[in-house]
Order: C-alpha cells, then structure tokens, then sequence
C-alpha cells in the first residue's frame, strides 16, 4: 500500500508530473528556437549549456531576478494574480493528457470539455491582464485577444470534438485508448487536424496569427507591462501552452503513446517533437495577418470546415 | 471612441526618434500629427564655422545609410562653385559607389518593411544578402558604413583590376537573389495580403505634396534625378526609371526590388566601360563668392543641396534637403484610414532616415541662467510634471 | 528651358533672370507677385514638383528662396523680406506640400508665411523662447557657448 503512494507521489512529482513537465517546456521552447532559427539562417541559442539548450532555462532565472515593477495606475489585484493564474491555468490540461501508457493521472469522462474550458480562461485571462495594466498599447492587444478568441475559439473546439464523436468518449485517455485499437484519427479527419493546427497557433499567439504582441505595432501589445517575476511566469506558462498545443494533438489526432511503460514515453516524445516542428515550421514561413484577417478567414474557412468534417464523420460513420 | 496613441519617439517599429500623435477610431487612423527634432544635431549651423574640407566629413554624418549621397551632393556643389572639372574615371567610380549604396539601402528597407509586417524570415534572408554588397563596399573603401569615397575634386580611392572581378561574382549573386525576392513578394499571399492596397498614395496627391524617389515612382510619377538632370557619370550610362502603377506599399516594394536589378545593371555597365586616367584633382581651400544647388538621386530620394560662399574658406549657408522630409508630408496622407495594424508597414514604406530630416537646432538655452541637472533631479522633474499633467 | 521662356511666362524684366549654368535659372521677385510667379510656373510644361524652401540670413533683410523643379531646369525664385517684419505670402494652397518646409523657415528664421494655417514649432523643444531664431547670424555658435559658460 505504501509503495503505491510513493509511486504515485512520483507520479505527480517527478514523471510525468511537475519536474518531467517544466523540463519539457524549456526543452520545446529552445528546440522552437533552434528550428526557427534554422529556417531563419541564424544560429539561434548557442552558449549556455550543449548548443545552447539550458538557455530558456537562463533566461526565465534572469527575469526572475529582475526588478518588478507594478504600475501605478495598473489595476493591482488582476495584475499581479494574473500571471500566477495564467501559469497553474496552463499546466492543470497536461495532467489529463496520457504520456505513459493511455492512462493519463488524471482521468475522466468530459476531461476534454474542461481542457477546451481551461483554454477559453486563458484567452479572457489574456484579456484581464491586458485590461489591467492600463497601457493603451496593453489596451488595444488585450481587447485584439478578445476578438481572436472570436475568430478561432469555435472552430477550435469543433476540431477537438470530432475524434470524441469518433470515438464516443469525451476523455482523452479513452480518445487514445481508441485510435490504439483503430486508426490514427489523423487519417480519419484530415481536415479536422489542419483546423485545430491553424486554430491553435492562433491561440498560441504565433507568428501569423500573433495579433495580440505585435511588437512592431503595439510593442508586445498586453505583455508590454509586465516585467521582471511576472514577465518570468507568463513566457513559462506560453511555454506550457505550447507543449499542451502539441500534447493535444499528439493525443486527439497522431494516437498518442502505446506499447509498454519504457517504450511508450519515447513514442510519445517522437509524436510529440513531430508537431513542435510544423508549429515551428508554420511560425518562420508566415508574414503576421492583420486581426480582420483572421477573423474573416476564420468564419468564411475554419469554422465550415470544421463542420464539415462533423458532418462527414456522422454521416459516414467514420 | 476616439482616443490619441502616441507611436514614438521610441517605437520598435522605428529606427529612429520621431513622434506621431495618432487619432484611432476603432483601430482606423483618423487624424495624424508628426513630430520631429528628436535627432537635430545642429548640422547646418556647425557648417558655418568649418572650412570646406571638414564639411565634406560632416555631410558624410548627416545620414548613415544615404551618407555617399550627401557626400556626393557636397562634393557636387563646391565642385561647381570651384568650376572644377572633375576627372572621367572618378566619375564613373561615384556611380558605382552611389549605386552600390542604393543597393545597399534597398535591401536593408526590404528587411526592415519585412520586420515590420511580421515576417521575421525574410528579414533575416534580406539582411543577410545585404552583407555582400556590405563587403564589397568595405573592399572598395575600407569602411562599411560612411565611405568616405567622395571628396572636393574627386574620389579618394581607385577601383583596381582585381576587385572588378570579385565585384562582379557578387553581383550576379546579389542579382539572382533580387529574382527570388521578385517572385516570394508577388507569390507569398501573406505579404501579399499585408502590402496590396494599403497606404494609398494617388498620382495627384503624390504631385501635390511632392513625393520625391520611389514613394512618388510607386505612384506612376517618373520623378527621378538621375533621369532628369544627370550628374556623375549617368548621363552616359543607359537605365531606365523603374515606376509602377499601384500606388501602395506592394508597389513601393517592387519599385525597390526592380531598382536593384536596374542598379546592378548600372555598376556592370559603368565597371566596363570605365575610362582610364586620374581619379581626382586639387581642390583649393578657397571658394569664391557665388550660389549654386547640386541635386542628388538619393536612394530614398531627391537630395537638394544649396551653397552659398562668401569668398572666404567657410560657408555663408549651407542647406540640404534630405528626401524624408519631403516624403513626410505624403507619408501623413498614407496614414489617414489606415488600420492601425499596417501604421508600421505604411511608415517604413517611404524609408523614413529621421536623422536627414532634421538636421538643424541648437542646445536648449530657454533659461537664461544654466541649471546643471543631475539624473536624480531629472527624474524628480519627470515623475512631477507627469503627475501635474495627467493626474497620477 | 530657356531664359526667355521663364521672361514670357513671368512677365518679368530680363534683367531679373540670371542664369547661372545650363539648367540653373534664379529668379529675383517682389514679395507682392511671389504667388502669381510660383502659379505662373506650376503651369509651365516641364514643371514636376517644388524642392525646398531656402532662407537666407542676408543682413538687415532675410532672403527667401523658393526651389522650383523642372524636368530640364531647377528654377531658384528668390524674394526678400525684411527682419523687422518678416512676413510672406505662404503658397501652401497652392503646392500643399510645401507645409513642412515653411514650419522649418519659420522655426529657424522667424518668418511668418501668411496663410499657412498651421505653423506650429516642427523641429524645436517645446517651451522655445518667442523671437529666437537660431539659424539667423546673430545667433552664433560663440553666443551659445557663452551662454553655457564652456569653452570651444
């Protein structure tokens, strides 16, 4: 009994909980980096650790260090709560996403509604956080948030219900437990997985669709105030985001980990690094889209075809 | 609602220091007010108390991209007050520099037009192959940036056999590179999609306020000084004034592009047919009295330069007009209705150089007596006027 | 272009024209006809656009010259004003582009450009004392350093 508590203590703790999460986060930020400077002709991080791969770690000890500042006439409460929330918000989804195994630790039935719930916070977080610092440049990136949370929020959540209508089942766990017993949802719902694809990078914030920062239009846009520990936890928790962004497809569309305990991670990491590079990919081959843009191209394109793909799978029985 | 966004004088979307004082409505500019004297430096005042040969340095330093041009434009003008004759090659040799420079300039704004759409990539593909026309120059002149190739009777430096050579292996690089941007800045539909249609300036606007450069050739206006009123060796060279028809930054940008490739046309032309001989002649201290203006084909635009001597060995007047200012007055009508979201693209469209606009102003003495400040003061003042103003 | 085109068109003594080298013309005018001048040569064939304003610290008067491009010529027409009352006519309405350049003439030399509606400081600080023009020549660069109490 004992050692089953242990077990699970390391579980939560060290894999694939809390430590194994934070190490993957640095890990995916600097192989984003590296990818994208590749495509870029730059070098990318280079001197801190083995070609540079401890350098996200540095940078987030750095801006821990850095002075704090809050603005005076920010609103305090949302202001400094906002990047603690922001980061718990985006590490609490990986806990329901399997890694060893298709069991994940947390699991049960409608675990994808309160992923796609907790997703949404983030975007209205996004929003109050802007709002809250009472920068007009933080302004007008926070209310640009609020309306690509318009553009892309529904065909997103559509994407991600259309392997949970395949496989009958609203949990992740059981969603992979079912393409390792039939087919890759990928080869079912092609067009569902370049929906949630496009649709995540939008809520991401990346390059073609990283309207709300635009640093050469509104610097940076809602992050412009935040700075030193605040600015630390935020760029850690877009960290977690972006992992959750690949972990989810990984687990609803490329069929997830399988095979026993000590193969099973490494399956999944291989998916997993496969879809950091074409959201890496994607962010070096785009000029950024204007907001009415993406806000036209998400009613006109995304949304029908993500109801299409709905359609199809009804219909067809696939 | 309407509510005022300052954008500058510090703007990562800026280069350097200028201040719009924007009007947005629901992310529409409404109204623009431009600010400048945020880099004055004092130039045209300095000029009066240096001899010419000093100035030739200063107007190297009126601008740090275009400075061969202001060079070029100086040197041009006491020439003419001299009634100097300059030697062929040396000439020849101002071309290739100058066009080696716009070059250069066209694509450093590629990047940067690049930068501020988003497109990070292309900005890093533009700046790096704006390194070989760098290292070119550097081979020709010693320098990177500020030449210092154009002086008072000639150029300080030959072009020799074996660096014509090398010039012309970069060359067809930099020429086969000026294709490739060709077609990802017609093909790439976000590109396409940031630039088509936006910050339009019509040919009747561009007349009346008058553009100058590429901002008035991407509205069909053939205004170029190099066609006009050849100076150095272009009356002898054949090209032809790249203009388009659209009006919008897209055209800006293949105004440029073309004129990269019309460039390089230019300098395998000149290295040619390159006469022999000497490349400057003496140029005496002493200037006569008299007036002249010289006009260059900056690579953002017409550079106006006007000498006024009095006889001794300093300028009575020495005024210049660099091409931002004159595409200033364009750029505010560029941004009336435009989405905020395209003010950076619409901005870097005329390739704004602050630092030529504004040359003139003179340490603050609005005090009689002098108060020296230390940065403690400084900022006590900052943070009360602050509050005074807006109440924090 | 030729002397005598610009003298047909202007109806000015030939006297006035002095053309300084193949393509350069100056033009000396009145104040009062500077407006009819500068129209009278907008609708000459080759004209394309106005370069600049030049001001000129002349003495007792400040010389006003006005850069107006041809494709085959730069006509310079040069008009004087006095530094007691340094008032010209502005041309604003008639090139709009000129706007920028005579706020510049008016920040550095004081000169007030009748109807130009706006002509608020362009290049200086805010705060700027009334009556300093600091590219006029009694304002030196010796009278600065005094003031600063440094040495050059």
């Amino acid at each position: 009994m004992v050692s089953e508590e242990i077990w699970a203590l390391i579980q939560i703790f060290l894999f694939p909980g809390f430590f194994f999460l934070f190490f993957l986060a640095f890990f995916t930020e600097w192989v984003d980096r590296k990818i994208v400077a590749k495509f870029q002709n730059r070098y990318g991080p280079l001197h801190v650790g083995p070609k540079g791969v401890l350098q996200p770690i540095a940078d987030f000890i750095k801006l821990l260090s850095k002075e704090d500042i809050t603005p005076r006439m920010a609103d305090k409460v949302p202001f400094n709560l906002m990047p603690v929330l922001l980061l718990s918000l985006a590490i609490t989804p990986l806990f329901c996403i399997p890694i060893v195994g298709s069991n994940a630790l947390v699991s049960f039935e409608g675990d994808l509604i309160v992923i796609m719930f907790i997703m949404s916070l983030i975007a209205v977080l996004v929003f109050i956080g802007g709002w809250a610092s009472t920068n007009r440049f933080s302004t007008i990136g926070s209310i640009r948030a609020g309306l690509q949370l318009f553009a892309y929020e529904i065909p997103m959540n559509l994407a991600m219900i259309g392997p949970a209508i395949a496989a009958g089942s609203l949990s992740i766990s059981k969603i992979v437990d079912w393409q390792i017993h039939g087919f890759w949802n990928l080869f079912i719902q092609p067009v569902g997985f370049a929906v949630l694809t496009i649709s995540l990078m939008a809520h991401l914030q990346r390059v073609p669709f990283d309207i709300p920062e635009a640093e050469s239009e509104i610097v940076s846009g809602w992050i412009v105030e935040f700075s030193g520990k605040k600015l630390a936890l935020i760029r850690l928790a877009k960290d977690f985001e972006f992992v959750l962004a690949s972990a989810l497809i990984v687990s609803l569309f490329l069929g997830g980990p399988y095979g026993p305990w000590y193969i099973s991670p490494i399956i999944y990491l291989a998916k997993f690094f496969i879809c950091v590079f074409i959201l890496s990919n994607l962010r070096a081959a785009f000029a950024r889209y204007r907001i009415d843009h993406l806000l036209a191209g998400a009613w006109k394109y995304l949304t029908p075809l993500a109801l299409l793909q709905i359609f199809l799978i009804k219909v067809l029985g696939v | 609602m309407t509510f005022e966004i300052p954008f500058g004088p510090q703007h990562p979307a800026l280069e350097e220091p200028i201040n719009f004082m924007f009007e947005i409505e629901e992310e529409r500019v409404v109204n623009v007010k431009p600010r400048l004297g945020y880099v004055h430096r004092g130039i045209e005042k300095i000029a009066e108390n240096r001899n010419y040969q000093q100035l030739v340095y200063l107007s190297e330093r009126i601008c740090g991209i275009c400075s061969f041009a202001h060079a070029l434009c100086y040197s041009q003008v006491v020439e003419e007050l001299l009634d100097l004759k300059i030697p062929e090659r040396a000439k020849f040799i101002r071309t290739i520099v100058a066009e080696m420079e716009r070059i250069q300039n066209h694509y450093l704004w590629l990047g940067l037009t690049a930068k501020e759409m988003g497109f990070e990539t292309l900005f890093m593909y533009a700046w790096r192959d704006r390194e070989t026309i760098i290292e070119m120059l550097d081979m020709i002149s010693g320098k990177r940036v500020n030449y210092g190739m154009s002086t008072i009777g000639g150029v300080r430096r030959d072009i020799p056999e074996p660096m014509i050579k090398r010039m012309e292996e970069s060359l067809n690089h930099l020429e086969a590179r000026a294709e490739y941007y060709t077609k990802v800045c017609t093909k790439d539909p976000s590109i396409l999609k940031r630039t088509v249609g936006i910050g339009i300036l019509r040919p009747r606007e561009a007349r009346a306020l008058c553009a100058v450069g590429p901002t008035a050739r991407a509205s069909g206006i053939p205004r170029d000084v190099r066609a006009d009123e050849p100076y150095a060796a272009y009356g002898e060279i054949p090209f032809k004034v790249v203009t388009y028809r659209g009006c919008d930054v897209a055209s800006r940008m293949y105004v440029r592009i073309d004129e990269i490739k019309e460039s390089i046309k230019i300098i395998r032309y000149a290295l040619k047919n390159m006469p022999e001989g000497p490349i400057r002649v003496k140029a005496p201290m002493r200037v006569p009295e008299g007036e002249a203006i010289s006009r260059v084909e900056a690579p953002r635009g017409e550079n106006l330069h006007f000498l006024k001597s009095n006889g001794t060995d300093k300028p009575e007047r020495w005024k210049i007009r660099a091409p931002t200012l004159a595409n200033l007055l364009s750029l505010c009508r560029m941004l009336m209705g435009v989405n905020l979201a395209d003010i950076p693209v619409v901005i870097a469209g005329i390739d704004p150089c602050i630092a030529c606009a504004e040359r003139i102003a003179l340490i603050d003495a609005k005090t009689k007596k002098l108060k020296v400040w230390e940065g403690k003061d400084l900022w006590r003042y900052a943070n009360e006027w602050y509050r005074k103003r807006y109440g924090l | 272009m030729r002397r005598s085109e610009i003298r047909k068109q202007l109806r000015i003594r030939a006297r006035n024209i002095i053309v300084q080298r193949d393509r350069r013309f100056f033009v000396n005018i009145e104040k009062k006809d500077l407006k009819r001048a500068i129209r009278r040569l907008m609708q000459m064939k080759n004209y394309t656009h106005l370069s600049t304003i030049t001001a000129l610290d002349v003495g007792s008067m400040i010389e006003v010259i006005y850069h107006v491009a041809f494709t085959d010529a730069l006509v310079s027409v040069k008009v004087q004003t006095s530094k007691d009352e340094p008032i010209i006519p502005s041309i604003v309405d008639l090139i709009p582009g000129v706007a920028l350049y005579e706020r510049e003439i008016h920040d550095l030399f004081g000169v007030e450009f009748e109807g130009n509606p706006d002509l608020s400081p362009l290049l200086l600080p805010d705060g700027w004392p009334e009556g300093v023009y600091p590219l006029r020549k009694w304002w030196s660069v010796d009278r600065v350093l005094s003031k600063l109490g440094g040495k050059r």
